[in-house]
Order: structure tokens, then sequence, then C-alpha cells
């Protein structure tokens, strides 16, 4: 379950560690550790659902569902494969966005702005989301560490709309062409160049530097 | 869908990951994950990838009262398949029956300072919230102040088939409850036990199999639950 075999050099107080050992700890039903894994990761999941989720109260139930998941599922985690925060924010990106599509199913309205001031209308929508920065934002800042700088940078203005669209905000295929008012078909192809650009861009720069990066 | 080849796994793997795979695609996807290896292998992958786009994103601390939701949501009822979980629930079903509370506050008073000449105790029975509302019973107890007779009468008996009989049980502050015997639904039992006050901190009535619970704990479900003492 630990990963400490294969990571010696890392001292207990990298972060990633850390997790790695609550995680492996809450494995073992150890209802103190799950405790401190909460604490020191739930502001970020919690952050990662209401971007996709803006909607508090579904929000603040999708988190609860995580947090049960993830003590049921800790037995499953890999550390020598995952870094544990990629495995929470997974987690929690797929309650997240199955929670959006049983929202919209009841015919709730999505929220969607590309931009943190939008278009400077008075559209209510708009306003909700008006203080947080924007999807393409989002993938600007993420973009400013590492080989993720360049991989980003290298993609078209479009396909880096239609990523930003997909991840942050947890749109379909169908809402991101509404969104941009573009055929479906053109949304699909922008996306699926995208996605095999930003693999091949950052399967290249894995090759340069080895290692598992955070 | 033909997720052998390996460029539509790699394609499906990451429209899951970016969000963008929905409705049964989805599912079928999550479905096929355990059987697949080198699907789950390509959604790591994915996960890797896309992981430093989350970084960016601003944490939000979620209100206090979730972690207690997650808590309860866990660990906070009994497994249903507890034999002895109703009974361990009774502190918080207490709370929630204000007047039995108070005659049972009345009884611990009435047991404490009044050991050496005592009247009839009496026990309300009330319904046992955990049960359907359709087997739901009352009873009244009265002790004979020796702590040797007990006599249940029934209020609101519940419905009995021919191969169904009510059991009263002694419930202790802990451990498992013990029979008292086989009562009546539709006429007062009269029972004389040694002890019967003895370790007991509340009684109750269960559905059992005709003659008794074959086990020695109550199997059926308890319809009627009183509090002795706090």
């Amino acid at each position: 379950m630990q990963a400490s075999a294969s990571t010696p050099a890392r001292p207990d107080t990298d972060p990633s560690s850390a997790l790695e050992q609550l995680i492996g700890r809450v494995a073992l039903g150890q209802r103190a550790a799950f405790s401190a894994l909460y604490e020191a990761t739930s502001a970020q999941l919690f952050g990662v659902v209401l971007r996709i989720n803006p909607d508090r109260a579904q929000a603040e139930d999708v988190l609860q569902e995580i947090y049960v998941n993830v003590w049921r599922a800790a037995g499953g985690y890999d550390a020598a494969r995952a870094q544990p925060m990629t495995w929470l924010t997974s987690i929690a990106r797929h309650g997240a966005i199955d929670s959006l599509r049983r929202g919209r199913a009841r015919g709730q309205g999505m929220t969607v702005s590309l931009t943190a001031q939008g278009d400077g209308d008075d559209d209510p929508a708009e306003r909700l989301v008006s203080d947080a920065p924007g999807p393409l934002e989002l993938l600007q800042q993420a973009a400013g560490a590492r080989a993720v700088t360049r991989c980003v940078g290298e993609l078209s203005a479009e396909q880096k709309q239609c990523i930003a669209l997909a991840y942050y905000q947890g749109l379909s295929h169908a809402e991101i062409a509404q969104q941009l008012v573009q055929p479906l078909g053109t949304v699909k192809s922008w996306l699926r160049r995208a996605l095999l650009a930003l693999k091949d861009c950052l399967t290249a720069a894995a090759a340069r530097a080895p290692g598992r990066e955070g | 869908m033909d997720y052998g080849r390996p460029d539509r796994a790699d394609r499906l793997a990451a429209e899951y990951v970016l969000g963008t795979l929905r409705g049964p695609a989805r599912r079928r996807f999550v479905a096929l994950l355990p059987g697949h290896p080198a699907l789950r292998d390509a959604v790591r992958q994915w996960q890797d990838r896309l992981a430093p786009l989350a970084a960016s994103i601003e944490p939000v601390t979620p209100p206090a009262a979730l972690w207690p939701r997650i808590e309860a949501r866990l660990f906070g009822t009994e497994p249903a398949a507890a034999p002895l979980a109703w009974w361990r629930r009774l502190a918080l079903w207490q709370g929630a029956t204000g007047l039995t509370a108070l005659a049972a506050a009345m009884l611990l008073a009435l047991v404490l300072q009044q050991p050496a000449v005592q009247p009839p105790i009496v026990i309300v029975l009330g319904v046992n919230p955990d049960v359907p509302q359709t087997v739901q019973a009352r009873f009244v107890a009265s002790l004979g102040a020796d702590g040797r007779s007990l006599v249940l009468e029934p209020i609101d008996p519940p419905p009995l088939e021919a191969t169904q009989s009510l059991e009263l049980w002694a419930v202790p502050p802990a451990g498992a409850p013990r029979s008292l015997g086989i009562v009546r639904a539709d006429a007062a039992t009269t029972l004389l036990r040694a002890q019967l006050l003895s370790d007991t901190a509340a009684l109750a009535v269960s559905i059992e199999p005709a003659g008794g619970s074959p086990s020695g704990a109550p199997t059926g479900p308890i319809v009627s639950l009183g509090k002795l003492a706090l």
C-alpha cells in the first residue's frame, strides 16, 4: 500500500508523501487519518467541485459523496501509480460531473462564462461567476509551471477554449458547441486534436525529464 | 464500440478524464474499466497529464457542518445487520420522546429514593420510531415494588399472525437483552421473575416466531420500547 519503498529519498514532510501515508492509514480503517486527510484536502477538492457545479448545496452533497467514496476506495489506491492529489482530484471531478448531469437533467440551467468579467452585459447568470477567474484564465495559470506551459501554449485559441470549458466547468461536447456557437462536429474535432497535441507534447517533455512530476 | 483498438481506447480515456465522455458511453466505459487493464492504464496516464490543470483552482473551505455529516454517514449509525443495534439507539430515541423521558426520570427518582416502600412502578412502552408505522405498538408495564412481578398490558397491540408471538425483553445498559418471556397481545400478562429491575435500563417488546425467539436474542422487529433509567 505504501510507496515508501519506491520513494526512499522523500522525507516525511513531503506533502505528497504525507498524503500517501494518510490514504494508506485510511485504507486500514483509521478514522483519525481520515479526518486528517479531509483537513488537508477538502478545500482543494471543494474548489474543484464548485468550479464544475456552482450550486452550493449540490456541491456540498458531492463533496460528502466524494469522501464517502474515498473512505471506501482507499484500499484500492496505489501510491506507486498515482499521485495522491491526482487520485483525489479524479474522484472529485467524476463526482462533480455526474452531479452536473443529474442537475441538468432536472432542467437546471448551466452558468458559463469564458472570462471573469463576461462581456460586460447584465446577464445575472454571468454575474454569478464574475468574481472568480474564468476557465481560460485558470488554464493560463495552470500552465505557469513545467512542461504544461509550453504544451498549452502550443494549442490554438479554439483548442484552449474547449479544454478549459471541459476541464474546469465540466461542459459536454454539445454544451461547448452551444457556448462557442460552433457546430458540434467542429468542437469535437478541436477537442480531439487538442488532446492529441497535449499528449504528444507532454509525452515528449516527460521523455526529456524522467521522473514523476507533481 | 471496439475498445480493443489502442487509439480508440486512448481517445475514450482522454474524453473520460477530461469529462466530455457522457451518457451511455460514459457508463459503458466505467463498467469496462475493472476488466480492462489497458483502459485503466490509459485513464491513469491521462489523469497524470491533466492533473496540473487542477493546481490553479482556488481552494474553497467547505462549511464546518460538512465533516460531521460525512462522519455520521459513514460511522454514525450502527450496521443494519447488527442484532443489537436497536437498543444501542435507545439513548437517541429517549431524547425524542419527552413524555417517556419525564416518566423515566420520575421512575429513577422513585427507584433511588424509596427503596423500602414503593408503590407499583409504571413504565410506558412507546412506539419504536425505527419500525414501520403499521407494526407500531404501545404497552404499559407495572412493576411490583418487590421487583419480582411485572404486569404488561397492551394498549395498542401490533397485528400478529398465527405463527408469531410477542416477547418481552429486559435491556441492560450494556450487553445483550435478556428474555423475560412470551407476552400476550390481547390481554394482560403477569410475569414473576427474580431481579426484574436489576441491571435493566429498558423494556422492549419484539415480534418473534411462535413460542419465542429461537436464538435467545431478539430476531424480529422491536415494536415497542420503554426506558427505565437515565
